[in-house]
């Protein structure tokens, strides 16, 4: 097991977001969490890498055992240098350029010298087809292009799992699809992957698990096709009946 | 009166203008930065003295912290027993304008760390940065570029602002101009005037080309 959350909690003032999660993730499976707007998915993967801190819970993380409501500066760092996280808007750092957005983490998350990172974010821009766009800012780089270098500045640091927060939601159709390719691309390769989406479609066809989330709970949980082809709860044949994409 | 004269006259003035407008700049950015972190602390005590110093300072006119500085800090120097009357006048006109401007700075530091993109920090430590390096590559930068306009205008500010320390008796080119007006009794006052106001144009059209230059450079940052 690489990673294994129990009862994790989180409460926004009153609003109780989060309401005792339980997940388990081997490595090298794709988990899909589904659900509705505002159900708390984003926020369940802002918890495991602490942008988020819960207010309760537990987590183990390479047999590491972690008290989610007492954390180290050092046992918050260690975590999120072990994963890495692929934004809605992107996230790119304005002020960098492509190949640098790709290197910082190598050199200031990593300790690696200067000249291997760059090495390593040339080869990592190369292989998606974007070295072109190396000394690029954000601003000058469509919005795939954007994510598509989001996901090279996570997976560069070669992460235990990569949790990816709706990467598909900010782009225009016509983008979306060379972006999720990166990410099937990446899941063949056996990278652990957390994807909150809206891509039914991706769901079906890379999960290895799908999750239904729904009111800050875990709903139901399965391979995707007992969660879309037979689902069991009442809460997730709703959410499945009202979506009208075709998955 | 030959207009060249006029010229080499005020010049003689640029020195002491040029040094206070930048030893001035230099310490207010840091009185600005310091007062910025202080007042973003947590901590309601520090947060509160920055908000006094900005209070006071605000509500003052920068002529009257000229004068502050320079009858005011010889007797606070002598309550310690140093005596600081001999100082130069610069360092009185230094200290005056250092500390009216650098409220200013705060609130242009201030500002415009507050509107950086609260994911470009997430995106920091995302990627395992610790919070030092997430501040000083990332939030910093970003911090000072979008401040730039606002600093722009400061300085332009302070430029014309440093004209004011002709109330301590200090020697700049307002100070010469006024030397050379009363000199010939007043006769070419009015020409005098102008030309005075076109080499303080020059100033500032050089602070102006300097900055588009730095934007230029950063054309491709929007942030």
């Amino acid at each position: 097991m690489l990673l294994e959350i129990k009862n994790l909690k989180k409460k926004f003032v009153n609003n109780t977001v989060l309401k005792g999660i339980d997940l388990s993730i081997n490595a090298g499976e794709v988990v899909v969490i589904i659900g509705p707007s505002g159900s708390g998915k984003t926020t369940l993967l802002r918890n495991i890498n602490f942008l988020e801190q819960a207010d309760s819970g537990k987590m183990t993380f390479k047999n590491k055992r972690l008290n989610l409501a007492n954390l180290s500066n050092e046992e918050i760092l260690w975590v999120r240098r072990h994963t890495a996280m692929v934004f809605q808007n992107y996230n790119l750092f304005k002020n960098k350029t492509a190949i640098e957005n790709i290197s910082e983490g190598l050199i200031f998350g990593q300790n690696k010298s200067k000249k291997v990172a760059l090495q390593l974010a040339k080869k990592s821009l190369d292989s998606v087809g974007l070295l072109d766009k190396q000394d690029f800012y954000p601003a000058q780089l469509s919005g795939g292009q954007q994510q598509r270098i989001g996901i090279v500045r996570a997976t560069v640091l070669n992460p235990d799992i990569v949790l990816f927060d709706e990467p598909t939601s900010a782009l225009d159709p016509e983008l979306v699809g060379t972006v999720l390719y990166d990410m099937k691309h990446l899941a063949d390769q056996g990278q652990t992957m957390i994807v909150v989406t809206h891509q039914m479609s991706f769901a079906r066809n890379v999960a290895s698990r799908v999750v239904f989330f729904a009111d800050g709970e875990i709903i139901e949980t399965g391979t995707p096709s007992e969660v879309f082809d037979h689902p069991k709860n009442k809460r997730t044949k709703q959410f499945l009946s009202a979506i009208a994409e075709d998955y | 009166m030959k207009v060249s004269k006029v010229i080499v006259t005020l010049l003689n003035g640029l020195p002491e203008t040029l040094s206070l407008l930048v030893a001035s700049f230099f310490f207010a950015s840091l009185i600005g930065l310091s007062m910025a972190w202080l007042y973003l602390r947590k901590n309601p005590i520090l947060s509160d003295l920055a908000k006094i110093y900005l209070g006071i300072v605000r509500g003052t006119p920068p002529l009257l912290m000229l004068l502050l500085s320079y009858f005011g800090l010889p007797k606070l120097f002598a309550l310690v027993g140093i005596n600081i009357n001999d100082w130069a006048k610069i360092f009185f006109g230094i200290v005056g304008l250092s500390v009216g401007w650098g409220a200013y700075l705060e609130e242009a530091f201030r500002s415009a760390y507050l509107s950086v993109d609260k994911g470009q920090y997430e995106a920091a430590l995302s990627v395992g940065m610790d919070v030092k390096h997430a501040f000083l590559q990332i939030l910093m930068p970003q911090t000072f570029l979008i401040a730039l306009p606002n600093i722009e205008n400061l300085l332009i500010g302070l430029v014309k602002a440093t004209s004011l320390v002709y109330v301590m008796g200090m020697v700049d080119m307002y100070s010469k101009a006024t030397d050379l007006s009363n000199q010939n009794q007043g006769v070419y006052q009015l020409e005098i005037f102008i030309i005075l106001a076109l080499l303080y144009w020059l100033i500032v059209l050089l602070i102006e080309w300097l900055f588009r230059m730095f934007h230029r450079y950063y054309r491709y940052v929007e942030i």
